[in-house]
């Protein structure tokens, strides 16, 4: 089959494009110019002066209480990364190379999973981490003091539930990158005289590098952003960046901050990517060379 | 064969419920180059996995070189194996990817740097090549560089898995004569399988013929051609013609009649005779070439039949003519030597006739 490359002022590519181009123009672009174009202004008895000075600016780089929070919130955008590959990898190995009996059913029971409402299970996340919860319950009940776990409204409750929310991203984008495997690759390499851990480090591991990347870009962006799991299951006790620009909007009022916090997070979520891609595009530069 | 490298007997192998192998039996000399023919699910590559270790057999002994290879794993057995795809490491460079055994063998880089180089040659690819991408190279490369890796760790026997079912006909016919050199000058053995019997009787020293899970025969090229077991292996070869016939027995021979050439009887001497014939469904073989258009020039031994051209193919070397004969279910089929003057049409009515002691007698 042949595909015609077509130039980009072709009107039929035009036409099918516009819409998106005009929702993405109308509800991304001009809304991240309004946002940068706010942190130049002021607020005065709560309401919005124009006034283009560097004062906003000077505030936000001036108190490190902002970033504190903008350390943690990568911190633990990170660290839900590694949580959410090590629990997704082994998983999705599993299902793409060994379990075969039940495989169709727990696929179900991840979609499922994954599929509802994030609200709801990070809410039931409480029912077992909660003092008089499941999870202490049952560590009472195998001989642990009573209260063994205190994970509720701590940052380790709130990366529980990060992790639970996120987890099946990663699981997701590995499980199609091993799948796609050939297993004779496999076979070649018992072959050539690997044994199966050497297998799996030269063939498997690298073959499904694009679904690793992948994975752990979505858990990043999306960890970045996190703002219920920190309330819920954090109780606030280690306020993330988006509880912080929520209050600088809502309970200060303070928009021009709220937005210049915005553009901070934005900033280095996108740096972090820029990065890690520029680290992933160097590991495989040589051209012509299947993704 | 004095010492065989590979000694198969018995080889049974079970998938649940269905039987992809019937003990089968084969030996494979040192340097020898056989080919495992059949068709689609004859059990063919299930035999070579077995060989390869990638599949344990539910029943027989496996020697390689002398050794039981009962739980030996691929990784420790002195077979390599080309496969169908090829399967190149698609993130490693040629370079990585045909030193890779050395590179598990612990081998010194500089040692395995020459040795990758030595393969380079060997297959006539150029130096450059060493740091590309399998994906940037065309198929017939690939194909050297498979060949590569599977001979740089210099094993005693290579396994073929129709490595060559991919190309296109001519870079194919080029590569199976760069493997025949191949296997001349390593004097490593070759054990191929391959669908395609003219491409095994083009390469291998033997060939097994394989149908249903069973060996049908074993035998030279000439063999397999000349002297089929039954009429599945002279039927596999290519087109051909079979003549049903009655036969009695007569000393080493065999006297046969057919009710199509009524009242002609022929003496089949017993080197044209099957080792497995049986009584039921008797036929002779008779190979297209050795049919030829009979004008008023019949000699007393040939058998004739008349028939109708029904089609014919110019070949360019030969013709080949299909010839419909009342009686018959298949046309039959004859190959003339190719000529300007065509020596019939089609709906012309042509006798044919050939000699029926030259023919092959076997049975189904």
């Amino acid at each position: 089959m042949k595909i015609e490359v077509k130039s980009w002022k072709d009107p039929v590519l035009l036409a099918a494009v516009a819409p998106l181009a005009v929702v993405m123009i109308a509800f991304f672009l001009v809304p991240l110019v309004m946002t940068a174009v706010l942190t130049f202004q002021t607020t005065q008895y709560y309401r919005l002066a124009w006034s283009w000075d560097l004062k906003i600016w000077t505030e936000v780089f001036s108190k490190p209480h902002y970033w504190t929070i903008m350390l943690r919130t990568v911190v633990m955008a990170l660290v839900c990364v590694a949580i959410c590959i090590a629990i997704a990898f082994p998983a999705a190995y599993a299902l793409a190379t060994r379990l075969k009996t039940f495989k169709t059913q727990i696929q179900i029971l991840i979609i499922f999973a994954f599929l509802t409402d994030a609200v709801l299970k990070t809410f039931g996340w409480i029912l077992i981490l909660d003092k008089n919860g499941v999870a202490n319950w049952l560590l009472m009940h195998v001989g642990f003091p009573p209260d063994a776990l205190n994970l509720l409204f701590t940052p380790a409750g709130t990366m529980i539930g990060m992790v639970y929310n996120l987890v099946a991203y990663p699981m997701f984008t590995i499980y199609l990158s091993l799948v796609r495997i050939d297993r004779d690759l496999v076979l070649a390499a018992y072959d050539a005289g690997a044994s199966r851990l050497r297998t799996f480090f030269e063939v498997t591991l690298p073959l499904s590098r694009p679904g690793l990347y992948s994975g752990a870009v979505l858990v990043f962006v999306l960890s970045l952003g996190a703002f219920l799991e920190p309330k819920v299951l954090g109780g606030g006790t280690a306020p993330l960046a988006s509880e912080l620009i929520r209050q600088s909007f809502e309970t200060r009022v303070n928009w021009p901050l709220g937005a210049a916090l915005t553009m901070v997070l934005i900033v280095t979520g996108a740096l972090m990517l820029g990065l890690s891609s520029a680290f992933a595009l160097r590991r495989r530069s040589a051209p012509g060379r299947p993704a | 064969m004095v010492s065989p490298i590979i000694d198969a007997a018995g080889i049974v192998k079970d998938y649940g419920s269905a039987r992809a192998l019937h003990g089968v039996s084969l030996q494979v000399g040192a340097g020898e180059f056989v080919a495992l023919v059949g068709p689609s699910g004859c059990g063919k590559t299930t035999l070579l996995k077995i060989l390869a270790g990638f599949e344990e057999p539910t029943d027989g002994r496996l020697e390689i070189e002398g050794k039981d290879m009962r739980g030996v794993p691929a990784a420790s057995r002195p077979t390599r194996m080309v496969f169908q795809k090829l399967a190149l490491f698609p993130h490693k460079t040629v370079a990585d990817n045909i030193g890779f055994p050395l590179k598990l063998q612990k081998v010194p880089v500089a040692e395995t740097n020459d040795r990758v180089r030595g393969m380079l040659d060997l297959m006539h690819l150029r130096p450059d090549y060493l740091q590309r991408y399998p994906a940037q190279l065309s198929g017939g490369e690939q194909q050297r560089v498979a060949l590569a890796r599977a001979l740089v760790s210099r094993p005693g026997v290579l396994l073929l898995d129709e490595p060559m079912s991919a190309l296109d006909a001519k870079l194919k016919k080029s590569l199976q004569a760069e493997l025949k050199k191949l296997h001349r000058e390593l004097g490593t053995s070759f054990v191929l399988v391959t669908h395609d019997l003219e491409e095994a009787m083009m390469l291998a020293d033997r060939i097994c013929v394989m149908h249903g899970g069973h060996v049908v025969q074993v035998g030279t090229p000439a063999d397999i051609y000349y002297r089929p077991a039954n009429m599945f292996v002279a039927g596999f070869i290519g087109e051909t013609n079979f003549l049903p016939v009655d036969a009695v027995r007569a000393g080493n021979g065999a006297q046969v009649t057919s009710p199509l050439v009524p009242g002609a009887g022929a003496e089949i001497a017993a080197e044209h005779i099957a080792p497995s014939l049986s009584e039921k469904g008797t036929a002779l073989l008779v190979r297209p070439e050795s049919i030829r258009i009979v004008r008023n020039d019949a000699t007393a031994a040939e058998w004739t039949l008349e028939g109708v051209v029904e089609e014919y193919f110019i070949k360019g070397s030969s013709t080949q003519y299909r010839i419909r004969v009342r009686g018959l279910e298949a046309a039959v089929i004859v190959d003339l030597a190719g000529s300007i003057v065509l020596p019939a049409r089609v709906g012309e009515t042509v006798r044919i006739g050939f000699d029926p002691t030259q023919a092959f007698l076997l049975s189904e």
